[in-house]
């Protein structure tokens, strides 16, 4: 008895369509980007300290936003649109030589002046080993001084020189975040300039995890520091 | 005769299955690529502001979330709530613990990075907690979630 033709199964084009499949599942599966603005919270001192010296009031911005979500920048009423343009003007007016007594100075950085500082914290710390902060700040002034060596004389903001945010317990965190959305654009700008300045690769493409784009990552963060302090919220 | 056989009657072919091993790899590309998308069942609602200076979050592994908003659930009340993992926490106190039990071989809390899912319409107050749990257990890598464009 002959046997049934059994019709043969192509099965060539399962292949394809597996192929379908996943590449229609590689495209909808990356739609989701989480992003996000990148910050770092202040290390809690559970010593006492003394008190922090006094600082002049012309190197503090201080920004409050209050539960109504208005925006009081030094005391008075702000609009969102204006404080990019008050915090622009905070980093950047007194670069050139003192323009506004309200706002803090700028100091140009030279070879002589780091050494200076550097032999004299030296001197310091002969005189007080146990001072902790000391090393801290002679590392801090040899980068300094390596960045000159990099790109010439350099003017450095106050070193005091801070935005200070509060926030009401009652204020909106979209507001909290477009506060700091225009901060983050404020320096990032600056940043952009002074690569383009110093022939730095392109700020976009400097990645944290790669340590060649981190010499040139530390050496934005001194050139234009993001200094922002926040105070905890009182009520 | 012909030197060639005539076909007469052709045996029947089996099925080609050398496709198959193919697709068993494709189905593990498939799952390899799929599981790097985190289900995390949400039981807050939240709306991410937006932010156009936010930048993308590269190492997903090195990053724990934390998602306060308003529960979706109503019997969980009305004020907004912290979310860890896929449990609404009791109070804020739970972050700290939470944060240590998130340790990962190899790194220290210093070293991961936490991210705040805010809806943007909750209050400071309860963020600003969360921060502060946060610095005391030395988890001080934060990353304020946001969408960088509509």
């Amino acid at each position: 008895m002959a046997r049934r033709e059994i019709g043969e199964i192509n099965a060539g084009s399962m292949a394809d369509i597996a192929f379908l499949l996943l590449i229609f599942f590689l495209v909808t599966t990356t739609m989701e980007v989480d992003a996000g603005i990148g910050r770092q919270l202040p290390v809690k001192l559970d010593i006492n300290l003394p008190p922090p010296p006094p600082v002049n009031e012309r190197n503090v911005l201080k920004i409050l936003a209050n539960k109504n979500d208005q925006l009081l920048v030094e005391e008075s009423f702000v609009k969102m649109e204006d404080l990019y343009d008050i915090v622009m003007k905070f980093y950047t007016v007194n670069k050139s030589g003192e323009r506004d007594i309200n706002m803090p100075l700028y100091e140009p950085i030279t070879k002589e002046k780091c050494r200076a500082e550097i032999t004299k914290l030296q001197a310091d710390l002969v005189k007080s080993p146990d001072n902790t902060s000391l090393p801290g700040e002679i590392a801090k002034w040899e980068e300094k001084s390596a960045l000159v060596d990099e790109v010439g004389v350099y003017s450095e903001i106050h070193k005091s020189a801070v935005i200070q945010l509060k926030n009401q317990a009652g204020t909106s965190y979209g507001l909290y975040m477009e506060v700091q959305n225009i901060l983050k654009q404020v320096v990032n700008e600056l940043r952009v300039i002074e690569c383009e300045k110093h022939d730095f690769p392109d700020y976009y493409t400097l990645r944290e995890d790669r340590p060649e784009d981190m010499v040139y990552i530390n050496m934005l963060r001194i050139l234009v520091p993001e200094r922002i302090l926040e105070s905890k919220i009182e009520n | 005769m012909s030197k060639f056989k005539k076909g007469g009657k052709r045996g029947i072919p089996a099925v080609n299955t050398s496709a198959l091993p193919d697709i068993i790899f494709m189905l593990l590309f498939f799952f390899m690529v799929a599981t790097t998308m985190k289900e995390v069942e949400m039981k807050v609602e939240i709306k991410k502001p937006i932010a156009n200076q936010a930048t993308p979050i590269e190492d997903k592994d090195n990053v724990d979330f934390i998602y306060i908003g308003y529960p979706i659930d109503a019997a969980e009340g009305t004020e907004p709530r912290i979310q860890l993992d896929d449990r609404l926490a009791p109070d804020v106190t739970s972050v700290g613990d939470w944060k240590k039990s998130k340790v990962r071989a190899g790194k220290r809390v210093l070293d991961i990075v936490t991210s705040l899912k805010v809806d943007k319409k909750v209050g400071m107050r309860i963020v600003s907690d969360v921060k502060e749990e946060l610095r005391d257990v030395d988890a001080l890598k934060i990353n304020y979630s946001a969408d960088i464009s509509k």
